[in-house]
């Protein structure tokens, strides 16, 4: 199906300008939380070049480790995580409006559902927190 | 009675046996507390330029007919009140992805295809007889669709989703909302004839959730949450088709 059709009439189609996300500030932010997946997908790259490392000596990885500390890697770091909290609050914050949960007959109100999936995120965080710190402390004893 | 006050009305012309794309031209009016942009349209065509086109209707927000951009927000025309702008110029331009017939006039036929395709009706695989009555429903069971039911077609979403615009293809929001609807209806039997359309790669994974649809929105339908709510089950139909032995049918 198109809009393709004919008519009598010689219709004018009004081009999309490729400022589009401009025009509007719900449009940015849209485009900023769907352009904080390019960060996450970098630090997960890093991550994965991390994993790789390991498997070419503890030499190798504490070197990288090394270069991880430097100033550039702190503050990409830290970019990352503000993205990463962006996203996942707005993406959190739809939740309770496309999930309905019922429990019998009973509807649970939209912001029990929105509050329920915060705390599974803080809660998820924290075990996730917990096992690499956890992990770290058994690495270096 | 005017109040005395003056404010600009620019409107998009486009008459396409003299102009090759639309232009603009602006009207000064005086205009009282109580008038809408289509107040302020009207007095320009019955008073100063007749030749100005554009659609309405009820003049109350139900018949969903008077849908424009209004200072680059889609609104009713008729819900928009001109004191609101004062004393500021006001803009007025037709629906936005939708090609312009003439003036404010959109060509909607593009919208009314897609609108048909999602067959928004009651669909029963076997109608019964007249003499066993109506299909009975409880309030809980109009309470699961009502809100989606209070769309008007005024294509305001279409107008505010970008997506609409970029991806011509897109059945957009208000016809999957629609859709929903009578998916949700109890007296409907029909969710498996509309699915083909509504969870195809041009129905609602088409949707990136920008969400304005359902901002724009005068009668509070929230498209944008039908088209994920029905991400979310057709999602999980398909894994239940895929997991469950007894999931295919």
């Amino acid at each position: 199906m198109t809009r393709e059709h004919e008519t009598e009439h010689k219709a004018y189609v009004r081009p999309v300008p490729i400022t589009w996300w401009l025009h509007n500030r719900r449009y940015f932010l849209f485009m900023i939380r769907e352009s904080t997946s390019v960060f996450i997908a970098l630090f997960v790259l890093v991550y994965l070049y991390q994993l790789f490392l390991v498997s070419r000596g503890a030499e190798v990885h504490d070197m990288f480790q090394e270069t991880l500390r430097s100033v550039p890697f702190v503050v990409g770091y830290a970019i990352v995580l503000l993205f990463a909290l962006y996203h996942s609050i707005t993406w959190l914050g739809l939740v309770s409006k496309i999930q309905i949960v019922r429990i019998g007959r009973l509807t649970i109100p939209p912001f029990l559902v929105g509050l329920g999936a915060y705390l599974s995120w803080i809660v998820a965080s924290a075990v996730v927190a917990c096992l690499f710190l956890t992990l770290k402390v058994g690495c270096i004893e | 009675m005017s109040n005395g006050k003056k404010i600009t009305i620019t409107v998009t012309r486009y008459r396409p046996e003299q102009e090759d794309e639309p232009v603009e031209q602006s009207y000064d009016i005086d205009f009282q507390d109580d008038w809408v942009v289509l107040d302020g349209l009207n007095h320009i065509k019955d008073h100063i330029d007749g030749s100005l086109s554009f659609r309405w209707s009820c003049r109350m927000g139900v018949c969903g007919s008077c849908g424009m951009m209004v200072n680059g927000e889609p609104k009713l025309s008729c819900a928009a009140f001109l004191r609101d702008y004062y004393p500021g110029e006001v803009r007025v331009e037709p629906l936005q992805n939708f090609p312009i017939v003439r003036d404010l006039i959109i060509d909607m036929t593009d919208f009314m295809d897609k609108l048909q395709a999602v067959q928004p009706w009651i669909i029963r695989e076997e109608e019964k007889p007249v003499s066993e009555g109506e299909y009975l429903q409880t309030p809980e069971e109009l309470k699961e669709y009502k809100q989606f039911s209070m769309c008007i077609n005024c294509m305001l979403c279409y107008a505010a989703c970008p997506v609409y615009g970029l991806e011509t293809e897109f059945i957009g929001p208000a016809a999957i909302a629609l859709g929903h609807r009578y998916n949700l209806d109890s007296r409907d039997e029909g969710q498996e004839r509309r699915q083909h359309v509504i969870a195809s790669a041009e129905g609602i994974w088409e949707c990136t959730y920008i969400g304005e649809c359902s901002v724009v929105c005068p009668k509070d339908v929230d498209p944008a949450a039908a088209i994920q709510r029905n991400k979310v089950a057709t999602t999980g139909g398909w894994f239940k088709s895929v997991l469950l032995p007894w999931g295919k049918k």
